[in-house]
This record gives structure tokens, C-alpha cells and sequence, in this order.
């Protein structure tokens, strides 16, 4: 301890072990103290217009959402006819189906071992099931308040924003939940509507909306991120275009939203790296860094 | 409340100690403390923590000390009891929350607390372990009470994920005005300076002991034509089970004399059985399940090599028993583990399959070749390096250390709290403090600490117990010197 005379310190160097009886005190600090401190060693460097391409993800979704909401309301008012809609989501998702193939060169399609036909079988099984039992769609909130639906789909729909798998590596990202989510939003609005065949396409536009076009979109942005650029930008326009059809002010505010999204968070990242102070040390806890699974299966 | 249902005096003879106010006692000659080990973690529990507060207990009381315990009720066990030389353990009625850790509201141990520090007149709190909210809440009582304080941390934490943020948070705000740190290796002085913002003067490092008298070589207890390796370590992702399950049948294969002996319970223990089922080492790899302490000896000498693959670990006290066993040892290079033995005794590793592989290949050429030394000049090596007494000793200077340090004042604690801790949390905390003052006031109001009996003490300079027969060694086995229990 430190009551203690320090001998020999000129002469003797302080060594880092716990074995020997060294001549210092206890709470000796050596000059080597915190030597193997490492500060930000798996800090990223992001470029901005990286991180405004990668914030797009983002964008769809909110876009989504957005054209999701405004296509109830037009059903809801009954301005759009319900086969319509049905007749344009069916041709588009004709073609989304064709352009999912059709970008990566069928790799994908082989490597799942998924064949057409088992495509054809499960959107028949869905469209038939839907169909059959929207009239029970139609029944089933009967007794629940309005308010209390929407109050209901608002949190669904944010919880869907949520959870979404937006390409992070979180413990809150669960791509089931949050399309579970969807769908339960779009079930409680859906059953809203005036009529059980309204019902069945709400759903089914949901289902299109929320699970399908994802998919394609990862694909675009991994196989050609310029279209997908191309057809992010699109998508939010035309989303903003509805909304100002509904709603001046809500356009502006969405607008507002989207611009900081992609443009404002990505500088305040950056900004904000700067102030990083990630420290490692001798003291972390090792990673193993092998496939250990090779010995167990 | 425990203490004061018990019925003490009547069970033990009275003598001059049988006074009712702390003026009239005698006081305790100078250089001798008294001492109050406070932590959550205490036999019947097993662990590195327990028996560091017990053997370190026990060597206190050898030195003249008065040292008392306090933890929490376990099970059936509550009240005061009574354990080798006259240690005195309170096992306090309060709710265990998670992981044998109490819950913690800051406040509602303080009447508990204040009535035991002030009946044993403790001038020296002693908290022990990060993980045990007991510890901490004694700090901060002993501290509103104006009790010199120390803190002994055990473990070493990150710094990445959010809950690592939070605990470390709280132990800034436990140790910011802490009078000193005891930390068990120099890896574990420098996290925790960093976790809780500390100045490095006020944390010492003093190792753990391991009891060499308890763990002496046998090699006639060795296979002649095998070579075995042991593991002996909790199984969980820690401790590093998954590399363990990647070196068996990468050894095994290659090594047809090859046999692991495998003591420790844990979740990870099926994919070891799993392993063992998918290369059918029935017969070669043992796996004993959970180990009593006494056992852990007759285990290591049956080997010759000894395995620790863990992935974090302040200090290691299982290598340290291995080597005194007289074992080879291999082991990942982790936390403290390269501070704890020399080079000759040890074989670090990074911690992958492949590197330990390679090290535990290196090591059974040794052991062919007879490069090795024999397993009693490797314990007579271990020995010196750490024991109990010596861990006394430094001990006892932390403590002389501190009794001399003035206790922050009031408006010096609170100052302290809202400079170090961060606006946010230093206020928070030091409205905590005010509150606590204020309940300590309340609760001397009304039992003044004049009325508070004082105890027989049981150990230290007025011990009414017989004179220690000096034996540190005893084995951490409470059970045949238990007397009293209320």
C-alpha cells in the first residue's frame, strides 16, 4: 500500500502479473495502465449518399402505409370500385411476379427448389380462402367501435413500421410480426368497408402491399439499385400525389417526413459519428469467430 | 426483524461486553477494524465470491480483526449463525429478486442495516461483487451513516450493449464517493476504472487465493497409457462450451490414448452429450455433472493436461487449483488469465478451435517427450504464488488506509454525486441521498442508537469466543461449527 516506502522502482520495472510479489503498493499505477485500450475499432465509416440510398428502405415503407391508408379511404367514400383496384393489383402483380424472375435470371427461383406450380397452388388456396370467408371478415367487428378500429389499425400499422426488417441486425426486427401486424390492421379497416367483396380486396391489396412488393424490392435494390432508385422515387410521388388528393396539410407533413428521413437523419448520423467512444480491451468478452456447427450436424 | 428477536446473551456467557450503550463498551485497540462483509453471494451458494468472502473472513479474524457477514436469507437459513472461529453471518429476511441478487429499492434495507452496523459497531464496510444489489445498497447506507467504505469487484463487464450501459452507470453512481476498490487482477483495475469513471490511485489490486494445501498432486491417481484431459467449469456459452465441443473429435480423432474428463452443469451440457453421441466417445470423454468443491481435487489429479476455454474471466481461480494439482495447463488467452501464471505453466491460446488444438497438441508432446516437469515441482512452484494470508495482509492495509480518510460530508457527497454522475443521474441520485438522510434521521428518532443493544462480539479483540485455533485451511464447511440460529 502506499504507507509503505516504494524501494527499487528506478531499477525494478513493473510487470503486468498477478504471481510475483513486486515492490510497489497495491494501487500502483504504471505508466503502462490502460496501454491495450482501443477506442472505435469497428466503427463504421458511412458516406452520405450511401446512407441516403440504404434511409430508402425506409421511404417505401412509410409509402406504403401511406398508399395502403388512401386506398381504404377511396373505397371507404366509395370513389374507387372495387374491381378495379382488384383488376390493377392482379396485372401488376402479374408483372411483379414475371420482373422477380425475371431480374436475377431465375438464381434465386432454382435455389429455393420452388417450382410455379406450387405458386399457382398457394395464390389460389389464399385468393379461394379470402374469398370464402369475407363475409365473416365483414361481420367480425361488428361490435367494436370505430374509433376503437382505428385507434387499432394506427398502432398496427406503426407497429408494422416498427418491426420491420429493414436490413438491421436487432433484436427488434421481426419480419413476422410486423407483417402480422399489417394484416391485422388491414382485416380491422377492411371490415369498415360497405360490402364482404370490398372486404376480400382490401385484404387481398394488403397482403400485395405488405408481403409481396418487399420482396420485390429487396431484389431490385440488391440486382439494379438504379431502377430501384428510380421506382422509390416514383412510389413516393405518386404516394404524396394521393395524399394531397385527401388531404392538403397531411401531404405536406408526409413530405416533411420523408425529406428528413432521407436526408436530414443520414447528415445527423454522420454528425454524430463523430462523437462515437466505443472502447475495447483485454476485458471483452472473446467472440468465436469458427462455424462450430460442422461438429454437431 | 431478525436481530432483534435474538436471543443472543442467553445462549453465550456474559462478561464485562454485556453493556448497553457504545459509550460505556470498551473500545478495540488501534489497528484493529471492524469489519462488516456485506454481499449477496454467500455459502450455501457456491462460487469464486463466496468463498473469497469466507476465506478472507476467516484470515481477518486470524489477524486480530472483528469481522461479521451480511446476506441474504437463503431458504431455511435466516437469522444469525455462527460459523468457524466465531464468524458471525446475518442472513437477512429480504425478497431475492433474480440470480440469488435481492431486490433493491435503496431504502428499505436501511433499518435492517443501520440496527446491525450500529449493534456490531462496525467502522469498515466491506460490499462485495458488481452483480449483488445488497452490496450496493450497504455502500450507500454505510456512506449516509458516515461508515468508511470498500468494494471488491469480481467480474468484468462490457462496455457494447445497453445493459452493460446501465449496470455500469449504476456503478458509477455506487462507487463515485466509495473510499477504496479492490480489484482481483490488473485487467479488472483497468475496467473498472473505465466502467465507473474512477481515479486508478484509490483501486487496488489484490489476486484471489487459492488454498494449496487443498490442492496437492497424486500422480498415481493418473492413467499411465492415457493421457487425460480435464475440464472443470460451469457449461455455458461463457466458459466457452462450444469451442470445447469443437476440440473433442478434432483430438479425439487424432489422438487414439486421448480421454477428456468433463466436471460442471450447465445449459450447454447437451451439445456436449450430443457430440459425444455423433463420434461414439462413450468411453473417452466422462462427463461428471456438477462437482462438489471437496471433489474437485480428486478430479483434477486423475489428469494431466487441464482445459480452461473461457471467453471472459477476471481472474480464474480454477487454472490456479489445476496447476497446483500439478497439471499442465492450456488455456484462452482472456481478461486477466495471462496475469495469473508465469509462462512455464501455461499454455495460452487464442480462443478458436483451431489455436487451442494446437496448444493442447503442444502440450501432449511435452508430456510424450517427458519435457514436463514433475506435478510436485510444479506445486511447489504454485504454492508460493497466491494464499489467503497474503491476501489478508494486503487486505488489512486497504483497510488501515481508508480508516484514516475522512468521510465525505453531506454537501461533499451530494457535490460529489452531481459532478461525477452526470446531470441527469447525479441529480437523481443525490435527491436519493437527501431522501436517505432524511429516513436515517427518522429511524434514529425513533430508536435513538443509544438503545440499540450491542452485540457479543465473536470475534476480533473482545472475542467472547474461545481463541482461534488459527486454521484458515479449514475446509469452507460451515455446517459442523454452526451453533446459534434465530
Amino acid at each position: 500500500m502506499c504507507d509503505q516506502p516504494v524501494r527499487n522502482t528506478n531499477e525494478v520495472r513493473w510487470q503486468k502479473v498477478l504471481y510475483k510479489r513486486q515492490p510497489f503498493p497495491d494501487n500502483y499505477v504504471d505508466q503502462r495502465f490502460l496501454e491495450e485500450l482501443r477506442k472505435n475499432i469497428y466503427a463504421r465509416k458511412y458516406q452520405y449518399w450511401a446512407v441516403v440510398f440504404e434511409s430508402s428502405v425506409v421511404i417505401q415503407q412509410l409509402c406504403s402505409v401511406c398508399v395502403f391508408v388512401v386506398i381504404w379511404w377511396y373505397m371507404d367514400e366509395g370513389l374507387l370500385a372495387p374491381l378495379w383496384l382488384f383488376g390493377t393489383g392482379l396485372a401488376s402483380s402479374l408483372i411483379g411476379y414475371i420482373l422477380f424472375d425475371f431480374i436475377d435470371g431465375g438464381k434465386g427461383r432454382k435455389k429455393s427448389g420452388r417450382t410455379r406450380w406450387a405458386d399457382l397452388k398457394s395464390a389460389l388456396v389464399f385468393i379461394t380462402f379470402t374469398y370464402g370467408f369475407s363475409p365473416v371478415l365483414k361481420t367480425l367487428t361488428e361490435s367494436v367501435s370505430t374509433d376503437t378500429i382505428y385507434a387499432m389499425s394506427v398502432f398496427m400499422l406503426l407497429g408494422h413500421l416498427i418491426f420491420f426488417d429493414y436490413g438491421a441486425n436487432a433484436a427488434i426486427v421481426s419480419s413476422t410480426l410486423s407483417l402480422n401486424m399489417a394484416i391485422f390492421a388491414s382485416v380491422c379497416l377492411a371490415s369498415r368497408l360497405p360490402r364482404s367483396l370490398h372486404a376480400f380486396i382490401m385484404v387481398t391489396f394488403a397482403i400485395q402491399i405488405f408481403a409481396l412488393w418487399p420482396m420485390l424490392q429487396k431484389k431490385l435494390k440488391a440486382c439494379t439499385p438504379r431502377s430501384y432508385v428510380g421506382v422509390t422515387l416514383l412510389f413516393a410521388f405518386s404516394a404524396l400525389g394521393g395524399l394531397l388528393s385527401i388531404s392538403g396539410v397531411g401531404a405536406v407533413l408526409f413530405a416533411l417526413l420523408l425529406v428528413s428521413v432521407s436526408f436530414l437523419c443520414p447528415f445527423y448520423l454522420i454528425r454524430l459519428q463523430l462523437f462515437k467512444e466505443n472502447i475495447h480491451g483485454p476485458w471483452d468478452e472473446a467472440e468465436i469467430k469458427e462455424d462450430l456447427s460442422r461438429f454437431l450436424s | 426483524m431478525a436481530c432483534r428477536t435474538e436471543a443472543e446473551p442467553s445462549r453465550r456467557p456474559l462478561d464485562a461486553l454485556a453493556c448497553t450503550s457504545t459509550e460505556e463498551c470498551p473500545t478495540a485497540p488501534t489497528g484493529s477494524h471492524s469489519v462488516c462483509m456485506v454481499s449477496d453471494f454467500f455459502y450455501p451458494n457456491m462460487g469464486g465470491v463466496e468463498s473469497h468472502i469466507y476465506q478472507l473472513s476467516q484470515c481477518l479474524i486470524e489477524r486480530g480483526h472483528k469481522v461479521i457477514i451480511i446476506t441474504h436469507a437463503y431458504g431455511n437459513r435466516k437469522g444469525v449463525r455462527y460459523l468457524t472461529n466465531g464468524l458471525k453471518v446475518y442472513y437477512l429476511p429480504l425478497k431475492v429478486m433474480y440470480n440469488q441478487s435481492t431486490a433493491t429499492t435503496l431504502f428499505h434495507s436501511l433499518p435492517l442495516l443501520r440496527y446491525i452496523f450500529v449493534r456490531e459497531r462496525i467502522s469498515i464496510i466491506h460490499a462485495h461483487s458488481s452483480f449483488s444489489a445488497m452490496a450496493h445498497d450497504a455502500l450507500f447506507h454505510g456512506k449516509t451513516m458516515g461508515l468508511q467504505t470498500v468494494f471488491t469487484d469480481h467480474s468484468l463487464f462490457g462496455f457494447a450493449d445497453v445493459s452493460s450501459v446501465l449496470t455500469n452507470k449504476l456503478l458509477t453512481v455506487s462507487l463515485c464517493d466509495t473510499n477504496h476498490i479492490i480489484c482481483v487482477s490488473y485487467t479488472s483495475k483497468e475496467n473498472t476504472v473505465l466502467r465507473a469513471a474512477l481515479n486508478p490511485e484509490i483501486v487496488s489490486v489484490i489476486p484471489n487465493a487459492v488454498d494449496p494445501t487443498d490442492f496437492t498432486p497424486d500422480p498415481r491417481q493418473r492413467k499411465k497409457d492415457m493421457v487425460t484431459i480435464v475440464v472443470i467449469s460451469r457449461l455455458v456459452y461463457r466458459k466457452g462450451t462450444d469451442l470445447l465441443c469443437g476440440i473433442i473429435p478434432e483430438l479425439c480423432l487424432k489422438y487414439p490414448d486421448l480421454n477428456f474428463i468433463i466436471g460442471g452443469e450447465g445449459p450447454k451440457r447437451i451439445i456436449l452429450e450430443e457430440v459425444r453421441e455423433r463420434y461414439q466417445l462413450h468411453d473417452r470423454v466422462r462427463l461428471l455433472g456438477a462437482l462438489e468443491h471437496k471433489d474437485v481435487r480428486n478430479v483434477l489429479v486423475q489428469g494431466h493436461i487441464f482445459l480452461n476455454t473461457s471467453l471472459t474471466e477476471a481472474f480464474c481461480m480454477a487454472i490456479v487449483e489445476a496447476a497446483s494439482c500439478g497439471l499442465q495447463v492450456v488455456s484462452t488467452r482472456v481478461g486477466g488469465i495471462p496475469e495469473v501464471l508465469p509462462e512455464s505453466l501455461i499454455i495460452l491460446c487464442e480462443p478458436s478451435v483451431k489455436s487451442l488444438c494446437q496448444g493442447l497438441e503442444k502440450a501432449i508432446a511435452q508430456l510424450k517427450s517427458g519435457e514436463l516437469p514433475t506435478p510436485e515441482k510444479i506445486h511447489g512452484v504454485v504454492k508460493t504464488f497466491y494464499t489467503w494470508r497474503n491476501v489478508a495482509e494486503r487486505t488489512e492495509k486497504v483497510y488501515d488506509r481508508v480508516i484514516g480518510e475522512a468521510v465525505l460530508s453531506i454537501d461533499q457527497r451530494l457535490d460529489r454525486l452531481m459532478s461525477h454522475c452526470g446531470s441527469v443521474t447525479g441529480c437523481i441520485f443525490a435527491l436519493l441521498a437527501v431522501f436517505n438522510i432524511l429516513f436515517l434521521i427518522f429511524l434514529r428518532w425513533i430508536t435513538p442508537d443509544s438503545l440499540i443493544d450491542v452485540a457479543v462480539d465473536a470475534s476480533g479483540p473482545l472475542s467472547s469466543w474461545p481463541l482461534p485455533q488459527c486454521s484458515p485451511r479449514d475446509k469452507m464447511n460451515p455446517h459442523s461449527n454452526e451453533d446459534s440460529e434465530t
